[in-house]
């Protein structure tokens, strides 16, 4: 097959515009997630609060997951281990780009974890403050 | 000294001229079978009792080997020299009684020059419960592990059958090697010969007046020929049976959700390894899945019940299904609670748990590098070793 050069040039242009596209996109749903439980929220995001809530002991959920460092790395920059010897990428978006972009997985850790270490479903606000202190990690 | 027994009864008087001498009795073929025997059934016991589950493949070589030795010999018997032809050993039933009584009284009256009848009766004893014990052997290969010639053919429970009958037949073999060294050891106090010796040179030592010997001599071409035919007839039919594919593994497709959803916190399990009813009564229980909210939402949980209710335990018929099929009832949920899991692991200690890579029991791929196909091969165990800091 015969392309002119300004057909090549429009497919190129049309690619790179797409890879664009699609790395921009991938930082979409992030702050979607983050947008959403701000909603919900009654005030405005407090990163100050996560990190409180990251390093605070509770021992209200379950006996065996007193605090998220239980299984989380003691600073979101490091990795952890689950009790059944699994490693956990560390929290911090820094460290582990793909962290929070994908809503269902959100939901489902912030459902189990909460109960389990807390003892009780996270409030909106909670997780506002938790989630933007991990992505500014 | 020697001569003495003899001398009971059948005086020395020099009716006969001829001295006592050393005769070739036992071929080359039938001394190396000797000790190669006592080699291989050494290696057995000690791979199938003490040496730790990953040498099995070494117990089976030594099985395989054990079987070609006792075709051999059962050819040799036919074709061999003189003294390694079975007939010139089978005695009645009544001869060897009698022989017995002798020995246990302490009064041989004659002197054999090839196997006594006593000795003859072990040695057709244990032809006989080395192949029941080669055989039961390749069953629970087949059966259990699913490994080997018959792994296609040979059903678990079968190869669990044949277990017990290998494990029996294996006293029994051990009992009468006592009592074949006991054996060798008392006709050598009674006679003065020495019977380890002669499995070694091949000589005995005839008394004075012992006639001169038949010695009809071995027809090596011939054995080599009947014993190349029944290898090529097993070869045939071995090729033919590793055409099957081993009975009660199936073909497992992968699950996302299953190795996704579980997989995030812990190692995947095969879905063989619990019974059916385990995997729902779990995948109701998520909220506490041993002591952790492990909840899921609603489809995830349909689609994984669906998918361990369909490969659950029931739908294999492997070791591992068939043991863990045995739960704690405080547990039924726990792979590492059952009574097999527990038995087969105790003499691990504690900290070999801790090493990294292992790190809690329930990593069953820490060191069953096929613990993936459900199929937890003896030989495939690796434990890891604590890793230097």
């Amino acid at each position: 097959m015969n392309f002119s050069k300004t057909s090549i040039k429009t497919v190129a242009l049309a690619l790179v515009l797409s890879a664009f596209a699609a790395t921009s996109a991938e930082a979409g749903p992030r702050e979607d997630i983050i947008a959403k439980f701000q909603a919900q929220a009654e005030a405005p995001a407090n990163p100050a609060n996560g990190e409180q809530m990251y390093n605070a002991t509770y021992g209200t959920g379950k006996p065996d997951t007193p605090k998220c460092t239980t299984c989380h790395g003691a600073t979101p920059q490091q990795g952890g281990e689950t009790r059944t010897a699994k490693l956990i990428d560390p929290m911090a978006v820094s460290k582990t780009p793909d962290r929070f972009t994908d809503a269902k997985k959100v939901d489902k850790w912030f459902r189990r974890n909460c109960t389990g270490v807390i003892g009780r479903e996270c409030t909106a606000q909670e997780k506002v403050d938790f989630l933007t202190f991990l992505a500014g990690q | 000294m020697s001569d003495a027994p003899n001398s009971d009864n059948k005086p020395a008087n020099g009716t006969s001229k001829r001295a006592s001498r050393m005769v070739k009795v036992w071929d080359i073929p039938t001394r190396a079978f000797h000790w190669s025997l006592v080699s291989m059934v050494f290696i057995g016991i000690l791979t199938g009792y003490i040496a730790p589950e990953w040498w099995m493949g070494m117990h089976v070589w030594a099985g395989y080997i054990t079987v070609t030795l006792l075709v051999f010999r059962l050819v040799w018997g036919v074709f061999g020299s003189e003294y390694a032809r079975l007939e010139t050993f089978a005695f009645g039933p009544m001869h060897i009684l009698t022989h017995m009584k002798e020995i246990i009284t302490l009064r041989p009256v004659r002197h054999y020059i090839g196997h006594n009848p006593s000795g003859a009766a072990m040695i057709f004893g244990l032809l006989i419960v080395l192949i029941i014990i080669t055989i039961s052997g390749l069953l629970v290969l087949g059966g259990e592990e699913n490994q080997g010639a018959l792994a296609g053919v040979a059903s678990y429970a079968i190869g669990d059958m044949a277990a017990e009958v290998h494990a029996f037949f294996v006293f029994a073999l051990m009992a009468m090697i006592v009592m074949h060294v006991g054996g060798v050891i008392l006709e050598g106090r009674l006679t003065g010969e020495n019977l380890v010796h002669s499995m070694i040179t091949g000589l005995k030592k005839v008394p004075q007046g012992t006639p001169p010997l038949a010695h009809r001599r071995a027809r090596p071409l011939y054995a080599a020929l009947v014993t190349g035919l029944f290898f090529s007839g097993a070869a045939l039919g071995l090729e033919n049976l590793a055409k099957i594919p081993p009975s009660g593994l199936v073909q497992l497709p992968a699950n996302a959700a299953y190795e996704s959803e579980c997989g995030d916190c812990h190692g995947v399990f095969h879905p063989s390894l619990l019974p059916i009813a385990s995997w729902q009564g779990m995948m109701q229980s998520l909220e506490d899945h041993f002591g952790e909210d492990a909840s899921l939402d609603d489809d995830s949980v349909n689609e994984i019940t669906a998918y361990l209710t369909q490969f659950g335990g029931e739908n294999w018929d492997t070791e591992a299904s068939n043991r863990f099929a045995i739960l704690d009832p405080a547990k039924p949920y726990s792979i590492i609670a059952t009574p097999y899991w527990v038995r087969k692991h105790d003499e691990i200690k504690p900290e070999v748990f801790k090493r990294r890579g292992i790190g809690v029991k329930s990593n069953c791929g820490a060191c069953h590098t096929d613990h993936y196909s459900g199929r937890f091969d003896d030989q495939k165990i690796n434990i890891p070793e604590e890793k230097k800091k």
